[in-house]
């Protein structure tokens, strides 16, 4: 009991108060308490107060405000799906082992069946690659691709099941690749066509797409009535392609008609028949022959370029050697080394040309104006001034895009600059990202049906690099401003921090090696912190309107009061 | 039945300590959202909270045999969890000595009643979470103990290794600290106000 200073009341201590409300002191002294604070306000507020504090605390910690986290969520599943993992390898196992069982011994079985007179009939083509697998599938799975395809699913399994069960994920999966698969091919469904030498001979027609892969060579005699894609070592097209010419290969002949685009991207290639539509080639030697015609413009990126036929339009080139013989309908945007023009040449449209040594450009030529001719200056980037400007310029630029998408997702913006700061874990995740994403689209794409989401994957790993650096720029503002309260105070601490990591960077990129690492260094911290922000993102939480268990409420003291009722 | 008239799953705990591991699948999916936000309360972070809830759970598998069925599942749960989260903070070694020096010789000033009761009044719950962040590793740990999962005082005492006398000290101690976290803030808001 303590005695109020400056009166002679004496009041009951908090300790007491504490344990008489807590139960904690013995009958007689409660009796004691009671009894004073009938009598005495004062000790009867504390009381009251402290009965209050005890409440409001008990409301305090019961109070549910954040979810269970995902991993918590799931933890309790890890042992039997480490289970289920072996399983899903056993089944993989087991089915890649039917497939080599199916395409070592059936299928050689099956052939020579067929050779025999017996092909077409049995059971299995019948079901299987005559009826709801699409044809073509036949000719084109390899192993290689299975395991693909089982990668790719495995990606869709790894993605969806956390976002929804694991029998629905299944369930969605198998749906889908039956749907895909038992799909009937359209009318101008694609055709695959693989080996080591492969021939559309003259007389055979392909309605729709035509996809070639072969070891060696492959000719095109006949007719494709859609585009044609071609992978292996050589193509020669003799006959009628009627969409466009898509080609990887080391040598590629034209001479037949194309009547859409040709895209090549080989050694060699030689125009000598008609293209309708535009030319784009990366080659190291591209010949448009004295017989050749090209409706449209060339674009190409080459070592040597001959142009001795027909370009109906304009020609944009990169190259070390042109010679030009032929006719260009429109203009001539060139750069390269050296670029001779024979008397034969007609160019209906201005030239300019870009390089190291003046034109040779014959008199009897006809050129609608002279050559325009700039001589290429070799000094380093960083000893023009331009490159600054353009520098600054991209500065700018690069701070009004982090604006944007610090104004467009702030939250997010938020919870990837945190990402950032944690160190550790994006620069680790950044490696694997950036590293691995490119790998794991290559992946998607060698199976073709996959090249959609190769592509996507390829499209945001880019954007992730282009966000990496103002990701970097913020932490390095927030380093410099401290932690920012809002967004715009976020977006102030972006520019700033992202001019000075331009600033510091700028020289240092001149530096071999150490600019290149220093570069890595950013990509890797920024694309790993976005990807941290996103796997946070996707991470599924259990809603706090689930059901509640029963510790949920664990119960309160007995003496305490919830809501103002007693508990 | 636990004290609130809550009725444990006996059933699954009884299938649980055989080794069915659905069983022990069906506890975890009841008890781990209370474990986590016993331990959230605790601990000084979200992620520590995550760490100690898996911790507790690997090692209450391993000790459910120990569980004696005629006592209450909730408060063993609760005594485990203590247990693990009070290591946890005594490894990290923060501040433990010192708070104990200053418990055992600053005294307690007396508190305005009616000041007191303002404050009370004044503060949301939230405001009380965000100042139990702030408290020292044993005055939060007694005061998780106590208002969260309503331990004796003798159970407090076990964990925290302090005598059963000392306990009602530590808690108060712990309401002083919080009361001045809660009075900081207030005074920062005003000041922000003005």
């Amino acid at each position: 009991v303590s005695e109020t200073p400056g009166n002679k009341i004496q009041h009951l201590d908090e300790m007491t108060c504490l344990l008489y409300i807590e139960r904690q002191i013995d009958r007689t002294r409660a009796q004691e308490v009671s009894l004073h604070a009938q009598e005495c306000a004062s000790c009867r507020t504390l009381l009251h107060a402290l009965e209050r504090e005890s409440r409001l605390l008990t409301r305090a910690m019961l109070e549910e405000e954040e979810p269970l986290p995902a991993r918590l969520a799931e933890f309790q599943e890890r042992a039997r799906r480490s289970v289920q993992w072996v399983w899903g390898v056993v089944f993989g196992l087991a089915a890649t082992g039917a497939y080599a069982l199916y395409t070592g011994y059936v299928e050689p079985w099956q052939q020579q069946l067929e050779q025999a007179g017996f092909g077409g009939s049995n059971l299995l083509s019948l079901l299987i690659f005559q009826g709801a697998f699409w044809k073509g599938w036949q000719s084109m799975i390899t192993l290689l691709e299975v395991v693909a395809l089982l990668t790719l699913a495995g990606f869709g399994l790894t993605f969806f099941r956390r976002r929804i069960r694991r029998s629905s994920v299944l369930a969605l999966v198998l749906a889908g690749f039956c749907t895909v698969l038992a799909l009937p091919g359209p009318a101008s469904a694609s055709e695959f066509r693989k080996g080591e030498s492969t021939t559309i001979n003259k007389e055979e027609t392909i309605n729709g797409d035509l996809f070639l892969t072969c070891g060696g060579r492959g000719h095109v005699d006949g007719t494709v009535d859609g585009d044609l894609f071609f992978f292996g070592q050589g193509l020669d097209v003799n006959g009628h392609v009627t969409g466009d010419v898509i080609v990887f290969a080391a040598s590629v002949r034209i001479n037949g008609q194309v009547d859409g685009n040709v895209r090549s991207f080989a050694n060699n290639l030689t125009i000598s028949g008609n293209v309708g539509k535009n030319v784009l080639a990366f080659n190291e030697v591209l010949n448009l022959d004295s017989a050749g015609k090209v409706g449209g413009s060339l674009t190409t990126f080459v070592e040597s370029l001959g142009l001795d036929g027909r370009l109906g339009r304009d020609l944009f080139a990169f190259f070390q050697h042109a010679s030009i013989s032929g006719t260009i309908g429109g203009d001539v945007r060139a750069k390269g080394n050296t670029v001779s023009v024979s008397p034969t040449a007609v160019i209906a449209g201005p030239f300019r040309f870009e390089g190291n040594t003046p034109p040779e450009v014959s008199p009897q030529a006809k050129l609608a104006s002279p050559v325009e001719y700039h001589k290429l200056e070799h000094k380093p980037r960083y000893m023009e001034g331009h490159y600054y400007v353009w520098r600054i310029i991209w500065t700018a630029a690069y701070i009004l895009f982090g604006l944007a998408l610090f104004l467009l997702v702030p939250k997010f913006a938020g919870e990837t600059i945190s990402a950032a700061e944690r160190y550790g874990a994006p620069i680790g995740l950044g490696v694997l990202v950036f590293f691995g994403v490119p790998i794991a689209a290559i992946v998607a794409c060698v199976t073709v049906v996959g090249i959609p989401l190769g592509i996507l994957a390829i499209g945001f790993w880019i954007l992730m690099l282009n966000c990496a650096e103002i990701v970097v720029g913020t932490v390095v503002g927030n380093w410099i401003l401290g932690h920012a309260t809002d967004t715009w105070e976020m977006i102030g601490r972006m520019a700033l921090g992202f001019a000075i990591v331009r600033i510091l960077y700028t020289p240092l990129a001149q530096v071999h090696v150490l600019g290149s690492l220093v570069g890595l260094g950013i990509w890797v911290w920024g694309m790993g912190a976005i990807s941290l922000a996103l796997y946070r993102r996707i991470e599924p939480v259990i809603s706090p309107g689930a059901s509640s268990p029963p510790l949920a409420s664990p119960p309160l003291p007995p003496h305490t009061t919830v809501g103002g009722q007693p508990a | 039945m636990t004290a609130a008239g809550i009725t444990e799953p006996r059933e699954a705990i009884g299938r649980a300590r055989a080794g069915d591991a659905e069983a022990w699948g069906e506890l975890y999916r009841e008890y781990a959202p209370a474990i986590f936000r016993f331990c959230r309360r605790a601990l000084p972070t979200r992620e520590d909270a995550e760490d100690a809830t898996m911790e507790i759970f690997m090692k209450l598998r391993g000790k459910l045999n120990q569980y004696d069925p005629a006592r209450s599942f909730t408060a063993w749960l609760y005594k485990v969890s203590a247990n693990h989260c009070w290591d946890m903070l005594r490894r990290r070694k923060s501040r433990q000595d010192k708070e104990t020096e200053e418990v055992e010789n600053v005294p307690l000033e007396h508190p305005d009643p009616g000041q007191l009761d303002r404050l009370i009044e004044q503060r949301t719950s939230h405001e009380v979470r965000k100042a139990l962040d702030k408290l020292g590793p044993r005055a939060r740990m007694a005061l998780v103990m106590r208002y969260y999962s309503d331990m004796t005082y003798d159970e407090i005492a076990d964990e925290l290794g302090v005598r059963r006398a000392f306990v009602g000290v530590v808690l108060l101690r712990a309401r002083h600290e919080l009361r001045q976290v809660l009075e900081g803030n207030a005074a920062l808001a005003a000041g922000g106000a003005s």
